[in-house]
């Protein structure tokens, strides 16, 4: 006798039933899911347009490096009609390399592609058209040596832009160096422009255009601790948690510094894994030891919206306010329910979404939101689109000025210098400034850090939006979290 | 080491909390081994889905919390005959296959999730909100809810096993399937009515955990990492002894985090479970087979 009749209810009966239930279930509730409230609802276009004039013809950089007092001598106006390209050349090849199935990557492909359209419909570069290539680095070193090397050698391409993963960046800078491309990056720790330092020859074609060097997290927290004592909120002892990772040590070589100036003292340095979920002991301990603001320096672990949650949940007298990459997604403050009022954050890469420092960030959002159906989903795209443009410059720039091959590495690594290093800017979506070679704090060809330049802005989620409350560009006053009394 | 009171307050509730619902997806992974020797390798899939589910029916359906866990619950539940029935018990005697299947799926799952809702934590909109004071300790109520309903599931789960003719049948089944199918017991019929309990235990547990914590795909291989090791501590089969082990391990990961710091939590965990196993193979419960 089989088992199927001995169960009364056959095995097929049973399973049909079951994947007819399942299916119904799963179609109504993704369906509705996405259609009704949805718990990540697609962040909303963002309508309101922002001009903003840049700066006159002085720039004054007000924290580390040094206050600079400059002139600015380029400007992104439109460039003139091209020149001839060389000959034989038919194409321009935009290499994108980046982990594909992760919004940071997503955005950098969907960024370059834009910015391609945008450039073929209007002539190309140099009356070439330009082809997009994608390589997905799976944020694994071995992948993405192996897609950097099958993009510029299958694919011909001429520039990279991309990355994402201090670890794979730095994997992947040997075989931009020994295949001689250039590399407009993405990636923030302080290693990549000291290889750039100490070997420039044959580091030179990297250059980082999405973020500034994770060292600036720290004078930007410190700028975060000088604003709240400025709001009445004065801050004498802090607790961090951060993630055990190497790119923290090299903030904290920064911060640590500026904190003993301030006079705060660090009462406990929490140091968590990927992953890490109970914190609300570490914020039980905060409280006790009488700490006015725990401080995150998180991108790791990735659990920033278990913190927010936990710190809302006990409603404690404790301000959280840091740096903590999961608090620039778009969609944080619906993932977390709304824990995340009152959460002051650093926002890497220059844009907050609801204030874009230049018309061309606000057109870009704009175009974005339009091809995509959302906003950039992350801020690595706004590097991304600047590279593309940035190459095109550069190597029209160079072509105006009568070289023979403005698409010769070295030709693009000597004008993307000659372009924009500091104090020159161009304006794409940010003002966008290199540190020169021999850079006294080894960041050579770093994003230059700054107000007028490119900063990871002071920013908190307010009413479900993130909003800049310090600097230039500020588009609304700091907020106690609603139980501060 | 001296401890102060509101320090043990908060050891004793923040370790209960957790294990509780570790012992909720140890338990259910250790029932269906044990009654039908199946290493369910998606049953951390199962973990995640029961939260993922829940907050589906909630944005989708405008459920409450409760309501939408139970449906995700039975959803699950559903989920786990079909697998069984589809995949599973067509290879039931060839214990690698099975191992490879439900590994199989849990990676399909995860993916899926991974495409419809992203790779970021969502949290579980939770039962109950505010802050309790447990002798000056501050406490979250929804801390508190989930102890009591993990505790609750589990005493459940324990008078259902021992208490109910179809649970004492499970106990024979587990014990002896060959003879159990001798005195007229319908051993496909009981193997699929734990499948369904294993399933929907480790859905409440996915539950329970979103409202602390919150649900990401990755968690798959990690609740099922975690309930593995919980497992074969407390002894493959036993689920008392899951139970038993899930609050060993969640007590030592609590104590460690907030006496000597999280980055040291989770090797602590795995060393000591190394080393009560080299004191006793079998694992705390398990017999020799």
């Amino acid at each position: 006798m089989s088992e199927e009749k001995t169960s009364g209810v056959g095995r097929r009966g049973v399973l049909k039933f079951a994947v007819t239930a399942i299916v119904a279930g799963v179609v109504a509730g993704v369906g509705g899911y996405f259609a009704g409230s949805a718990a990540v609802p697609p962040p909303k276009t963002v309508t309101e347009t922002v001009t903003k004039t840049l700066a006159a013809e002085t720039v004054t950089v007000t924290a580390p490096p040094k206050t600079v007092t400059t002139t600015v001598t380029v400007t992104a106006t439109p460039t003139p009609p091209p020149i001839t390209p060389p000959p034989g050349k038919t194409e321009v090849v935009i290499g994108v390399i980046a982990p594909i199935a992760v919004r940071q990557g997503k955005v950098q492909e969907n960024a370059a592609r834009l910015a391609i359209e945008e450039i073929n419909a209007k002539g190309g570069i140099l009356g070439l058209p330009v082809r997009l290539a994608v390589g997905d680095t799976k944020i694994k070193p071995d992948e993405a040596v192996a897609e950097l090397r099958r993009l510029v050698t299958v694919e011909k391409a001429d520039m990279l832009t991309g990355g994402f993963s201090s670890g794979v960046m730095l994997a992947m800078m040997e075989p931009m160096a020994e295949l001689k491309v250039p590399f407009y990056a993405d990636a923030s720790s302080p290693i990549h422009p000291k290889k750039v330092n100490e070997e420039y020859d044959k580091y030179k074609y990297w250059f980082r255009i999405t973020q500034n060097n994770g060292a600036t997290f720290a004078w930007d927290m410190a700028d975060l601790l000088d604003m709240l004592k400025a709001k009445g909120f004065d801050v004498s002892k802090i607790y961090i948690i951060r993630d055990e990772h190497i790119w923290v040590d090299a903030v904290e070589a920064f911060f640590n510094p500026e904190l003993e100036k301030r006079g705060i003292t660090v009462v406990k340095n929490v140091k968590i894994p990927r992953g890490y979920t109970e914190y609300e002991p570490l914020l039980l301990e905060a409280h006790d030891m009488g700490v006015e603001v725990v401080l995150p320096i998180l991108a790791i672990a990735g659990t920033g919206d278990i913190l927010v949650k936990h710190w809302a949940g006990l409603k404690l007298p404790i301000l959280l306010a840091g740096h903590d990459l999961a608090a620039l997604d778009l969609g944080f403050y619906e993932k977390t329910e709304g824990a995340a009022e009152g959460y002051v954050f650093i926002a890497d890469g220059g844009v907050v979404i609801t204030i874009p420092p230049t018309d061309m960030c606000a057109k870009f959002i704009e175009n974005y939101t339009k091809k995509y159906g959302y906003p950039p989903e992350a801020h690595q795209g706004f590097g991304a689109y600047d590279a593309v443009y940035l190459y095109k410059m550069v190597v029209e720039e160079a072509a105006k000025a009568g070289v023979a091959n403005p698409f010769d590495p070295d030709v693009v690594v000597e004008w993307t210098e000659k372009l924009c290093t500091y104090p020159k800017f161009v304006t794409l979506t940010r003002n966008l400034s290199f540190y020169p070679k021999g850079h006294e704090l080894k960041f050579d060809h770093d994003l230059v850090w700054g107000d007028e330049y490119v900063r990871n802005w002071i920013s908190q989620w307010q009413d479900g939006k993130q909003y800049v409350i310090h600097g230039k560009i500020k588009n609304a006053e700091f907020k106690l979290p609603p139980w501060f009394k | 080491m001296m401890i102060d009171f509101e320090v043990f307050i908060r050891i004793l509730i923040y370790g209960a909390t957790i294990s509780g619902i570790w012992a909720l997806i140890a338990s259910g992974f250790t029932l269906i081994f044990g009654v039908s020797r199946i290493l369910n390798f998606a049953h951390g899939a199962f973990f995640i889905l029961g939260a993922y589910f829940g907050i589906m029916f909630i944005h989708s359906l405008g459920l409450d919390p409760y309501t939408s866990t139970m449906i995700g619950m039975a959803m699950v539940g559903l989920l786990a005959i079909a697998a069984y029935k589809g995949i599973m018990s067509p290879v039931r005697e060839h214990e690698v296959m099975v191992i490879i299947v439900t590994l199989a799926l849990a990676l399909f799952l995860e993916q899926l999730v991974l495409i419809i809702f992203g790779e970021h934590g969502i949290s579980f909109p939770s039962m109950i909100g505010g802050v309790s004071f447990i002798f000056g300790v501050p406490i979250s109520n929804v801390r508190l809810l989930t102890l009591l309903i993990a505790i609750t599931a589990l005493f459940l789960l324990g008078f259902f096993i021992d208490k109910t003719r179809l649970g004492r049948e499970i106990t024979a089944a587990s014990q002896d399937a060959e003879a159990a199918t001798l005195t007229g017991m319908n051993i496909e019929k009981l193997f699929t009515i734990t499948i369904f309990i294993s399933a929907i235990l480790a859905a409440l547990g996915g539950s329970l955990f979103a409202q602390i914590y919150a649900v990401n795909p990755f968690l798959t291989l990690k609740a099922l990492i975690f309930a593995f090791a919980i497992v074969i501590l407390g002894g493959l089969g036993s689920v008392r002894g899951s139970i038993v082990a899930a609050f060993i391990v969640g007590y030592i990961l609590t104590i460690v985090i907030i006496l000597f710091g999280a980055r040291w939590a989770e090797l602590v965990a795995i060393l000591i479970i190394i080393a009560i196993l080299v004191l006793k193979p079998t694992g705390l419960f398990g017999v020799k087979e």
